[in-house]
């Protein structure tokens, strides 16, 4: 789009690591400076099941023989623990190196899914592609305060990845795990499963019903509970009891910790009945569901926008939400140029973003430091949050759909009846 | 003839009842002592104990059987039947009002000087109801009888930190199998005061009607500085059950300002003298520490002076007796306050304005000339989470291993079990040690919030248990005190400011966040159900035409 159309293939193939190093360099020298400290306890780049603060304790814990999972608030999957426990030394610099690293793995990984979906080996875009991850930031924010959060993006990213370029074990490998950091991760299994059976190239401008047979998901999702239950019995081994899955699973179901994020379950579950809770946390967590099956059909000529949908979705409605991922939803927007010229109102969106990113962290601090507002402040900055969220996701769905009208013609309209 | 002969088949069954009851021999003793302190201020401690000899506590595995009938000349019968009803072996119940201050006035008579609420009970294990539905029982009942919030004692505050509150009794060995357990629980912002002291009056023999009670004047002791009142009962080995009732308080005789020599008599400090003795009492004295470095005058004449403790044997005295200690010159206030027997002085506060997380810092002085062990024990609701890795102890200054050790750490349980954290430490000769460790405040719903929200939650106080203090010190200054017995050392309570939600905003909220839901969702909806369709625009142009 912006980049220029008349470079060689050897100048984009200069500029590409160029520009990919120094965001890197940008970024590490920011980790080991002061910034992080300073972010590490905000709550709207690190939910409790994402914050670097608890990891360390849950780390610390584990280390001195004290189960993290009898209690606390440490509600990582026990696969970053025993990772974190054993392999890494516990100090801050790795923990910069690899936040940073994990990012330049989902930035390749996207322009990877970028350079399969067009069918190339390399393209004038891969820089802004990249970039469009890098510089986000809803998504540099999480990672300067060692959120996990940024490394499930990436995971997400590289299970995608995997997805796109047909290596099933990987992709679904790289899922279960993501299933394990993430239980709300679950709403992207079908969209994977689905796009290892088809291909990755854009069909939205000429859709067609998929014709594979839908058995071939069997066998792929078979192979999808193995590693989940291989990976939960490595997770019971090392938290040496079951205790983790209501530490970790649990609290996306119940919500036990109601500290704010930028998600909508906080504060309505702060406000709730007693006698209503586990009906309306029940439908919270299906409503999450609901969405997959008719996104899928709706998009069964290109899976990959399909899963683009759903992140929005769990980007919007997920419990314990961070920004980076709603960040990863807006990002991946980047790899469908071709839908640009079909949004209906992306100024709107956009202003929305603007309006919400400014305020929550804002009305955040005048509630809980400042002492001079109070909890609606915020909650009302996290509403225009959810609707920025929401019209990203409408403009996204319609213009996914009206691209297969075709642009519109002189004295037509194109509307839904 | 009917009725005769039901007498008749009654009697050998009163007989058996009679031989088969709870109670043994009974013996009351009351006793009052008196110290004036550092800072010229008055401690007085009521004890008034009931030796229930030759009893048992009732074994834990004969809860189902109906119980042996209780009958008792001086034992309180409402006490009784709490305890019995809930096989509980040793009791512990403190209501305090106030901050015992441990650096001017040493250690308090009796341990439990933490403010607000304090109930800790020994429960045999092994019955059919479970040692948590006992305690539960337990702290209603006492609710009940003392007119105290005890009931809010639950599982919210309720904790098992065994090895800082020891049986001071014994524990009774029913069996191999049988252990007993330890129900902690700390109500920091419970307030002692008239209501609890009435029913508290009712347990005693002679009421507040002979005896050294009269002097339990309500006007009186709630006035002062600190006072508390103190239920404990505890079975001791070859002797009994004993249930100890207590009350201290610290008075102010300089408080009046109309002069500057700390007298006191009972007539000032309670504003009643004792005009009857107890007539069931084996023992009735009162027992006045006489000042060490001050020239003074006691009236009347004490019954016996044994070393600096002057004794007043109450059925003996000529009555009504009426105590009276006068200095001769008015009172040097000390330059610096240091009590030989406390071994350390220690500071507790929660730092950090906002209402995310904060900082728990404490700071403990040691000035003895020797390293001093102590236990460090928190029992905090789930509010406030501790991150044991960012536990820290500089020593004057700078960070040092090896003041921590044996942490006991068992987390706590999002809205309902409190942390125990117990660590051992180890204070070296005449340093200040600085512990702090970060902590997060808990977010939580609007029905969990106090009525009074906005002023925040008391946090119990810290207990600190010191263990090898050194070389005993003999000239302690307190009276009888058991130099082997564990002393505690309770911290002031802290105050956390929780962030509230809008109390008024529950429908509104529900509202708001299912209509957003509702309207992405609805055009999610839209979006995929609804057909695609071109119009035509012409017939519009041709009408404006």
């Amino acid at each position: 789009m912006s980049s220029p159309s008349k470079t060689s293939l050897s100048d984009v193939s200069a500029r590409y690591p160029t520009a990919l190093l120094v965001l890197i360099a940008a970024r590490l020298w920011l980790s080991v400076t002061d910034v992080p400290k300073h972010l590490q306890h905000n709550q709207q780049l690190s939910s409790p099941l994402t914050s670097y603060f608890q990891l360390q304790e849950g780390i610390h814990l584990f280390k001195n023989d004290i189960d993290p999972y009898s209690g606390g608030s440490f509600r990582h999957s026990p696969l970053l623990l025993s990772f974190f426990a054993t392999v890494l030394p516990d100090s801050r610099l790795v923990a910069s190196v690899l936040w940073t690293l994990g990012d330049v793995v989902a930035a390749w990984a996207l322009v990877q899914i970028w350079r399969t979906r067009q069918n190339v080996v390399q393209s004038s875009r891969d820089t802004l592609v990249a970039a469009s991850y890098l510089l986000n930031p809803y998504i540099f924010l999480p990672t300067l305060a060692l959120s996990t959060s940024s490394i499930e993006n990436a995971l997400m990213l590289l299970a995608m990845m995997f997805a796109c370029k047909k290596k099933a074990s990987a992709a679904l490998f790289t899922l279960s795990f993501l299933l394990h950091l993430s239980l709300s991760s679950i709403v992207m299994l079908l969209p994977i499963l689905l796009l290892l059976i088809n291909d990755p190239h854009s069909h939205l401008a000429s859709p067609q019903p998929m014709t594979k047979p839908l058995r071939k998901l069997w066998p792929l999702f078979g192979e999808f509970s193995m590693y989940t239950v291989v990976l939960a019995l490595i997770s019971t081994l090392v938290a040496g009891s079951l205790a983790w899955i209501p530490q970790t699973w649990g609290a996306t179901l119940t919500l036990p910790d109601l500290t704010p994020t930028t998600g909508m379950w906080w504060y309505f579950f702060t406000e709730m009945f007693d006698h209503y809770r586990p009906m309306f946390l029940m439908v919270f967590s299906v409503h999450l569901i609901i969405y997959v099956v008719p996104v899928c059909l709706k998009f069964q000529h290109d899976y990959l926008y399909a899963n683009f949908i759903l992140l929005g979705i769990l980007g919007t409605f997920k419990a314990y939400t961070t920004l980076s991922d709603p960040g990863l939803f807006l990002t991946m927007s980047v790899i469908f140029p071709e839908t640009y010229s079909y949004m209906r109102h992306p100024i709107v969106t956009v202003l929305l973003h603007l309006h919400a990113s400014l305020l929550m962290p804002l009305f955040h601090s005048i509630w809980v430091t400042q002492g001079t507002g109070n909890a609606n402040f915020y909650y009302a900055s996290t509403l225009v949050f959810a609707c920025a969220n929401g019209f990203a996701l409408d403009d996204a769905i319609w213009s996914g759909l009206r691209i297969a009208i075709g642009p519109s013609v002189e004295g037509s309209h194109v509307v839904q009846e | 003839m009917h009725s005769t002969s039901k007498t008749l088949i009654l009697w050998p069954l009163t007989v058996l009842c009679l031989a088969a009851r709870v109670t043994g021999q009974e013996v009351f003793d009351e006793k009052l002592s008196l110290r004036t302190l550092q800072d010229g201020k008055v401690e007085s401690t009521f004890t008034f104990t009931t030796l229930l000899k030759g009893t048992l506590p009732r074994d834990p595995r004969t809860l189902d059987e109906e119980d042996l009938s209780q009958h008792y000349k001086l034992f309180p019968l409402a006490l009784g039947q709490i305890l019995r009803e809930y096989a509980i072996t040793e009791l512990h119940l403190n209501i305090n009002a106030g901050n015992w201050n441990y650096d001017r006035w040493g250690y308090p008579e009796e341990k439990g000087v933490g403010t607000g609420a304090e109930l800790w009970a020994w429960l045999g294990d092994g019955a059919t109801k479970t040692v948590d539905e006992r305690w539960r029982g337990l702290r209603n009942a006492l609710a009940g009888l003392f007119c105290a919030s005890l009931g809010s004692l639950d599982e919210l505050r309720t904790t098992s930190p065994a090895e800082t509150f020891t049986p001071e009794g014994t524990l009774p060995t029913w069996g191999d199998s049988l252990s007993h357990q330890l129900r902690h629980a700390s109500l920091p912002s419970e307030h002692v005061c008239t209501e609890n002291l009435t029913p508290f009056l009712k347990l005693l023999p002679c009421k507040s009607l002979s005896g050294i009670a009269t002097l339990l004047n309500p006007h009186r002791l709630f006035d002062a500085d600190w006072h508390g009142m103190g239920v404990h009962v505890l079975w001791r080995e070859e002797q009994g059950i004993e249930m100890r009732l207590t009350f201290q308080s610290v008075s102010d005789p300089l408080r009046s300002g109309l002069h500057k020599k700390p007298d006191w008599s009972m007539q000032s400090l309670f504003d009643r003298t004792i005009t009857r003795t107890c007539p069931v009492a084996r023992t009735s004295e009162i027992m006045v520490l006489l000042p060490q470095n001050a020239a003074y005058h006691i009236r009347p004449e004490p019954s016996s002076v044994s070393g600096s403790v002057a004794l007043y044997d109450v059925a003996s005295v000529e009555k009504p007796l009426n105590v009276d200690l006068l200095f001769h010159e008015s009172l040097t206030y000390p330059l610096e306050y240091r009590s030989d027997s406390v071994p350390f002085t220690v500071r507790r506060v929660l730092l950090g304005s906002t209402q995310t997380h904060g900082q728990l810092s404490v700071t403990i002085t040691n000035q003895k000339p020797y390293t001093v062990q102590a236990l460090y024990l928190e029992t905090m609701p789930w509010l406030v989470q501790f991150y044991l890795h960012t536990l820290q102890a500089k020593v004057d200054g700078v960070t040092q291993d090896g003041i921590i050790s044996n942490i006991t750490y068992i987390p706590p349980v999002a809205h309902s079990r409190p942390t125990t954290f117990q660590v051992l430490l180890t204070l070296p000769a005449q340093t200040t040690v600085h512990i702090t460790m970060d902590v997060t405040k808990a977010f939580l719903r609007y029905t969990e919030h106090l009525p009074d929200a906005q002023r925040g939650w008391d946090l119990p106080p810290a207990v600190f248990t010191p263990l090898e203090v050194g070389p005993l010190n003999l000239n302690d200054t307190n009276v009888g005190q058991k130099a082997e017995e564990k002393r505690r050392i309770y911290t002031s309570t802290l105050l956390v400011d929780l962030a509230t939600p809008d109390f008024s905003m529950p429908y509104n909220v529900i509202i708001f966040t299912c209509s957003v839901v509702a309207f992405i969702f609805g055009n999610v909806f839209n979006l995929l159900t609804r057909r695609f369709v071109v119009v035509r625009l012409e017939e519009d142009k041709g009408k404006k035409e």
